[in-house]
């Protein structure tokens, strides 16, 4: 039934979305494709899966988790960041990459490399309407990721913080001109990327009810494509690009077969990168000046 | 020679390849993170020629490796008109998209994977390891390595001294798709079978470390790239569940403190200086 | 055809500004000739419309009487007309060598020449003519330096070096003068005369009217992208839009 898939792409659109703006944030601003992102995205599901069956009440485990995410983020930013700005972008990446293999390989050692199942924090309570089943965990979550975007769209355009945030997204060079402390807004550009990634991890494991070492790879590179189809550095544009990401992958899915979603998604990826790269949203580069 | 000992060479011989296939790209600045898209049309294609065909392998590993080239030429026209990040996407929604088609291309056996009959010894995949590195050697004296590295560090320039940035470009990205063919379509004869998931993203990732870490600047970068990342793994074997957490940790740490890679122009061109400025 | 570069009416506006405005004049063969002007005057934009950086509006631009105004950039150089960047654009990461060899690409441009693993030869033609045209300037201690590291002033001279090497008649040079200190002038004096005496022509922006003077024949005023004066500086300097335009502003800075 297609508005059942359809709704079911939005849920999963709402994953990618958050990841999008995560990675939007770190290459909108600072021009740094931040690979950890996939790994702060697994982090957040496996500590709250940690902290669940430990014992702790999933508050504390989720804010557990966030915080964690946040801490490693911030060793990224000393560490993959700021030793190599300026340099050639694929340094950072890499190093980043490094954090993504390292995150999974601490939590492969300490849960094992198998699917772990999340348990169910709000009992089957379906909402039936008009034939579509909508659980309330996917509703919750759809709620809270829309709410988290409008917050972080508000924050950016009515505060201080996120007024400077959207001058060094303009020119880093105009910003620190302006006397803009890059030392202290670029770690807080990093802990509020990580929260929304770790976000997108809980949200998912509470929702698809599983966790896994290698959950953030799939989920995290899917985030990528989003961002690049609704254009980078543009917000609205990931999550625009994230639902559509969504909405293909579970149409595709459901129509053809599970096989050709890496061909649908990336496809479209390619296609948008050949006509239009600046994504759906996004603004032309500018030219070089001589 | 000890069947281990041949294993980790064949490993080796297989990253040196495959890391001379992103470093040929990435000289001319551009990152190709789809490396396993081309590495899977030389398998698959090789597979198929030897398999159903009855080529021998000494004509199919060419002519996959000539044709996953020329997918790169043609993919590479369009996609090499974006720059930077957008161009490593590309690459890497490719890479993708090629190693989910041969997922769901059932004539070379689907998700089952594909067996290959036909058998590359390893003394076959040491020969074309050094090959390909020679090759690469010799091509780094020539004005080709010169101009990527002009064309990466300033196209304009380069184009207005009459360089044709987009030929040289191309060529970059047709070559590396060669290599990677040439190496995918040997992976195929020597494991003796080969399966769509095996070309993803982590195979187009790690050679773009070896590049990195073993430094851009010169040819002998990437050997010691690979070298290290096949062998610092095994001599970590005896903490088999820490190796690649301590591995990670490494990487992270060292890129921090020395960004350039390992290997740099510099160290050649105090050598060169010296050799210079010793008496003729 | 005596004129080395000739431009007729060009005009070039960006966002409906115009930077050029119906510019004439010719550089003549084995002259000298400086584009003076106020700052925003659009001299940098004459040599980037000349080098094709830029697509010209309107008018015509004609290298050794060959028609350039719509060839692709990278196909200029081959019309012998070559150029240096203000704020020079050399290959940091590349040694000076390399860099001249980048510079000998128009005359090296065949698949054979693109393939030849000339390194390999301790000696090769190539990097012979490059060391030569080092040792003319002075410059052949730098040959195997990088070029990030250099002083701005050996930089500067070496951008020439490159721009020769093209094998270029005609030389467009923007500010060569400008950063050099006394010495280093005075080297690219000689350079500047040497070249001259070879039978290259220059077209040169330079705000030092000392060097203009010892350099060039005559000179081009711009003023707002478009010609207020040309002719000898001694003549020039007495214009009275000249004077208001360009030496008085100088004055008052």
């Amino acid at each position: 039934m297609v508005s059942q898939q359809i709704v079911n792409g939005l849920m999963l659109g709402s994953i990618y979305m958050l990841v999008a703006v995560a990675f939007t944030l770190a290459i909108g601003v600072l021009n740094f494709l931040n690979f950890s992102i996939p790994g702060l995205f697994m982090l957040g599901g496996m500590a709250a899966y940690g902290g669940v069956k430990m014992g702790l009440h999933w508050s504390l485990a989720f804010a557990g988790a966030l915080a964690l995410a946040g801490l490693v983020s911030l060793a990224v930013e000393r560490l993959a960041y700021r030793p190599m700005r300026g340099g050639d972008p694929e340094v950072p990446l890499v190093s980043s990459l490094g954090f993504l293999v390292l995150l999974e390989n601490l939590m492969l050692i300490r849960f094992g490399s198998d699917q772990q199942a999340f348990p169910a924090l709000l009992a089957d309570t379906n909402l039936r309407v008009g034939g579509l089943v909508i659980g309330m965990a996917q509703l919750a979550s759809l709620a809270l990721s829309i709410a988290l975007v409008i917050w972080l769209s508000w924050f950016l355009s009515a505060t201080n913080t996120g007024r400077r945030v959207r001058t060094v997204a303009e020119s880093g060079e105009t910003a620190v001109l302006l006397g803009i402390d890059m030392s202290s807004l670029v770690p807080r550009l990093f802990i509020g990327s990580a929260l929304l990634a770790a976000t997108a991890g809980i949200l998912f494991a509470v929702n698809y009810q599983q966790v896994s070492p290698f959950m953030g790879e799939g989920v995290g590179f899917k985030g990528v494509a989003a961002m690049i189809v609704g254009g980078m550095g543009s917000i609205w544009g990931a999550v625009l690009g994230g639902l559509l990401i969504g909405m293909v992958e579970v149409l595709s899915i459901s129509l053809i077969g599970s096989n050709v979603v890496n061909i649908t998604v990336y496809g479209l990826l390619l296609l948008i990168l050949i006509l239009r790269p600046q994504g759906l949203m996004g603004r032309p580069p500018s030219r070089e000046k001589l | 020679m000890s069947g281990y000992l041949t294993g980790v060479l064949v490993t080796l011989s297989f990253n040196v390849i495959a890391a001379y296939a992103v470093y040929l790209p990435m000289a001319a600045g551009q990152l190709n993170l789809g490396i396993a898209g081309f590495m899977a049309i030389g398998a698959y294609l090789g597979a198929f020629l030897t398999n159903e065909l009855s080529w021998p392998i000494w004509a199919a590993v060419p002519v996959s490796a000539g044709l996953a080239g020329t997918v790169g030429l043609l993919i590479g026209l369009p996609v090499l008109r974006t720059h930077g990040i957008y161009l490593a996407m590309a690459t890497f929604a490719l890479g993708q998209v090629i190693s989910a088609t041969f997922l769901n291309l059932e004539v070379v056996g689907g998700a089952a994977g594909y067996p290959v009959a036909a058998y590359a010894p390893p003394a076959v995949v040491f020969a074309a390891a050094a090959g390909v590195f020679l090759f690469m050697v010799l091509l780094s004296t020539t004005r080709f390595a010169l101009y990527l590295t002009a064309v990466k560090s300033d196209a304009t320039v380069a184009d207005l001294l009459g360089i044709s940035v987009r030929g040289i470009q191309v060529a970059a990205f047709t070559l590396g798709a060669v290599v990677a063919g040439f190496g995918g379509a040997l992976y195929g004869h020597h494991y003796s079978f080969i399966e769509a998931q095996h070309f993803n993203v982590m195979l187009s990732v790690f050679p773009v470390l070896y590049v990195l870490f073993g430094g851009t600047q010169t040819v002998l970068g990437p050997l010691v790239g690979a070298l290290f990342f096949t062998l610092a793994p095994e001599w970590l074997r005896a903490s088999a569940e820490w190796r690649y957490a301590l591995f990670a940790m490494f990487i992270i740490l060292f890129m921090a403190a020395r960004p350039q890679g390992l290997v740099t122009t510099s160290m050649f061109r105090l050598l060169g200086r010296r050799k210079a400025q010793a008496p003729a | 055809m005596s004129a080395a570069l000739s431009i007729t009416s060009l005009s070039k506006a960006f966002a409906g500004v115009r930077a050029i405005d119906d510019l004439s004049f010719e550089v003549p063969e084995g002259k000298a000739v400086a584009l003076i002007g106020p700052n925003g005057a659009g001299k940098t934009t004459v040599f980037n419309l000349v080098s094709g950086v830029y697509p010209v509006d309107q008018g015509v631009i004609l290298v050794k009487g060959v028609d350039v105004t719509n060839m692709p950039s990278r196909k200029r150089i081959s019309t012998g007309v070559a150029r240096s960047f203000q704020n020079i654009r050399l290959m940091a990461h590349l040694s000076v060598l390399e860099n001249l060899l980048v510079g000998q690409h128009v005359r090296n441009a065949s698949l054979w020449s693109l393939l030849t693993p000339y390194r390999l030869a301790p000696n090769h033609r190539w990097k012979r003519e490059a060391l030569k045209a080092l040792a003319e300037s002075g410059l052949d201690g730098y040959a195997y330096d990088t070029v990030g590291a250099l002083p701005y002033g050996v930089r500067k001279r070496i951008d020439l070096v490159r721009a020769t090497l093209a094998g270029a008649s005609v030389l467009m040079l923007d500010e060569p003068a400008a950063g050099l200190n006394p010495t280093e002038t005075n080297a690219l004096r000689e350079d500047l005369r040497a070249l001259k005496s070879r039978g290259l022509t220059l077209l040169v922006v330079e705000h030092d009217m000392q060097f203009v003077e010892s350099v060039c024949e005559n000179v081009v005023v711009l003023n707002f992208g478009q010609k207020i004066a040309e002719g000898p500086l001694s003549v020039v300097r007495q214009d009275r839009l000249v004077r208001e335009a360009y030496l008085g502003a100088e004055e008052e800075t």
